[in-house]
């Protein structure tokens, strides 16, 4: 009894975030709404006595891949968006027809899950037990748990070299002579940790102190 | 009694919350206290000490003085994320109080009822706890962001990169512990500490990851010499600069509980809980050891504040991320291969 009970409250609570994510206007709310929808999930799972993947949820996605997306929404400081009735008007059939096939899916699935006779109903599984994961993750499913692995890293590794900035100056760059007294690794990426500092007169001579070939002086 | 029936289980376990809560309150009380008088001390001043004896009713007389501030709205602000910041920051670090066990099992004799002294005991207590931190941090970003003010943007966003840098040592920092105990229950890794006249404690075997972790816990709970999100002489008070009356109070409480959590899971991981000499005999001692535990890291932490200047937000980082992760991955490393070695 208390079991439908809790399970009814966190279904409804899962269900009521997940339309107000996507009912809200304001990207904040929406993200707030989701963090909800996640937090729900984690009980339910909790109430399938699998409580290492409900903390995993929380900590994972909750508490971390959430942040950042509360994170750049603050930064952003998004402006409250303008509707587009007439241009996106299109989207709201194809939204209804696929939620009908999704539906239709679900329940499809449902009713096989239900039917097949292979399903048991009433064992208690271990499936969400912490040493099941592990055990899992490092036999059975060793290939690809490293494989994902190595693929997030590539995405970080990537994210890193496209978001930093290039140090090099381009050569159509212009250099004011004078006194300028830049640290060597500032100008030049490839003497990282050289703070000697460089101080040029001409814009030529500064170009050729960092290393910067095929530099065409303008003041020519 | 029945203790497997559902009914008399939950009353019994709303109890024990109303319990746990009002002891958490009052140590928050006496901790604000003890925080002033003993940085008085250290500064060569006096401290609070007229209001009763010693100046013990000092916290109550200030939390009704805060009550009865003006609840100050910020126009511009986003209300309801302002109202929803403080209720996620107190309620996160409430949440994290029921899974650590504060005594062993006792017995009332007459009655002859025997019950461990656990409000919760589930198979992933330690995950729960860092889950739950991990939420902590919604508290203090979305209060940064709602107040619509420069300065509380600024201590939002700070005290958030910090809790999410410093949270990734921190949950490293107590993988060695896991290996060495094999379970996430913190009873189980409690009752593991129990021999050696109960001073067979973790920290013996992992004194690296007790340091990573204690520097982790400070950082996590934004405390000197890592705080800067409310860096006043830069920021204010940084997240929480246009908080006032009770959504003030919410938020320092939810700072000292935090406090009082984090010292916690350190004494359960690794000073052992409840043990000590003489708790097979007198299985109350326990309760008394715990305490004990707690104080001592609190007054390390009133301690640190009195003694040590701030980090700069870039030393913060750096070292987060260039001296506490690299050490802590190799404190696994050293563990697990010496695991491995010894057949263990």
């Amino acid at each position: 009894m208390i079991t439908s009970l809790l399970f009814i409250v966190f279904a409804g609570m899962a269900i009521g975030c997940a339309l107000g994510m996507v009912a809200q206007r304001n990207p904040l709310y929406s993200a707030i709404s989701l963090i909800g929808v996640l937090l729900s999930l984690a009980c339910l799972y909790v109430m399938l006595a699998a409580p290492f993947i409900a903390a995993v949820q929380v900590i994972v996605y909750a508490g971390a891949i959430m942040v950042l997306v509360v994170f750049v929404i603050m930064l952003l400081n998004v402006e409250d968006e303008e509707p587009r009735r007439k241009r996106l008007a299109f989207l709201v059939p194809t939204a209804i027809g696929l939620a009908t096939i999704m539906i239709a899916e679900s329940a499809f699935i449902l009713y096989s899950v239900q039917a097949s006779p292979a399903t048991p109903r009433h064992g208690i599984s271990n499936v969400g037990l912490t040493a099941s994961v592990g055990a899992g993750l490092f036999t059975k499913y060793l290939l690809p748990f490293e494989i994902t692995s190595v693929l997030l890293l590539m995405a970080i590794v990537g994210a890193m070299s496209l978001a930093r900035r290039s140090n090099t100056l381009s050569p159509t760059a212009r250099v004011v002579p004078g006194a300028q007294v830049l640290p060597m690794d500032l100008v030049n990426p490839l003497s990282t940790g050289n703070t000697t500092a460089v101080e040029t007169n001409s814009t030529a001579e500064a170009a050729r102190l960092m290393g910067v070939e095929g530099h065409s002086d303008r003041e020519k | 009694m029945d203790w497997n029936n559902p009914f008399i289980h939950s009353v019994l376990v709303i109890v024990a919350i109303t319990i746990a809560f009002l002891s958490i309150m009052l140590l928050v009380a006496f901790t604000v206290l003890a925080e002033r008088r003993v940085l008085a001390f250290i500064q060569g001043r006096v401290g609070p000490n007229r209001v009763g004896y010693g100046g013990v009713l000092q916290p109550f007389a200030d939390f009704i003085k805060t009550m009865m501030k003006e609840d100050l709205v910020p126009a511009q602000s986003t209300k309801f994320v302002f109202m929803l910041a403080p209720m996620i920051a107190v309620v996160t670090a409430i949440m994290a109080i029921v899974v650590y066990p504060f005594g062993p099992t006792i017995t009332i004799p007459i009655l002859n009822w025997s019950f461990p002294l656990v409000i919760a005991r589930f198979d992933v207590g330690l995950l729960y706890v860092l889950g739950v931190t991990s939420v902590g941090v919604y508290g203090i970003a979305l209060a940064g962001w709602s107040s619509n003010n420069k300065y509380s943007l600024m201590g939002g966003l700070r005290s958030s990169a910090q809790m999410i840098s410093y949270e990734l040592s921190l949950g490293l920092s107590l993988i060695g512990v896991i290996l060495m105990s094999g379970t996430l229950d913190l009873y189980s890794i409690v009752e593991q500490q129990s021999g050696w006249w109960g001073l067979n404690w973790n920290i013996f075997y992992q004194p690296v990851g007790f340091i990573l972790y204690l520097i982790s816990a400070i950082a996590e709970t934004n405390r000197v010499p890592f705080d800067l999100p409310e860096a006043e002489t830069e920021l204010v008070a940084g997240f929480h600069t246009e908080y006032s009356s009770i959504k003030f109070l919410l938020f320092f409480n939810a700072e000292y509980i935090n406090m009082i959590t984090v010292s916690m899971l350190a004494t359960t991981l690794f000073l052992g809980g409840w043990n000590g000499p003489g708790v097979a005999q007198f299985p109350l001692l326990g309760v008394g050891y715990f305490v004990v535990k707690i104080l001592f890291f609190l007054f390390l932490y009133i301690w640190l504040r009195g003694t040590l200047p701030r980090f700069r937000f870039d030393q913060l980082m750096d070292f987060g991320w260039k001296v506490l992760v690299p050490i802590a991955i190799l404190n696994i490393l050293v563990t697990a291969t010496v695991m491995f070695l010894t057949g263990k």
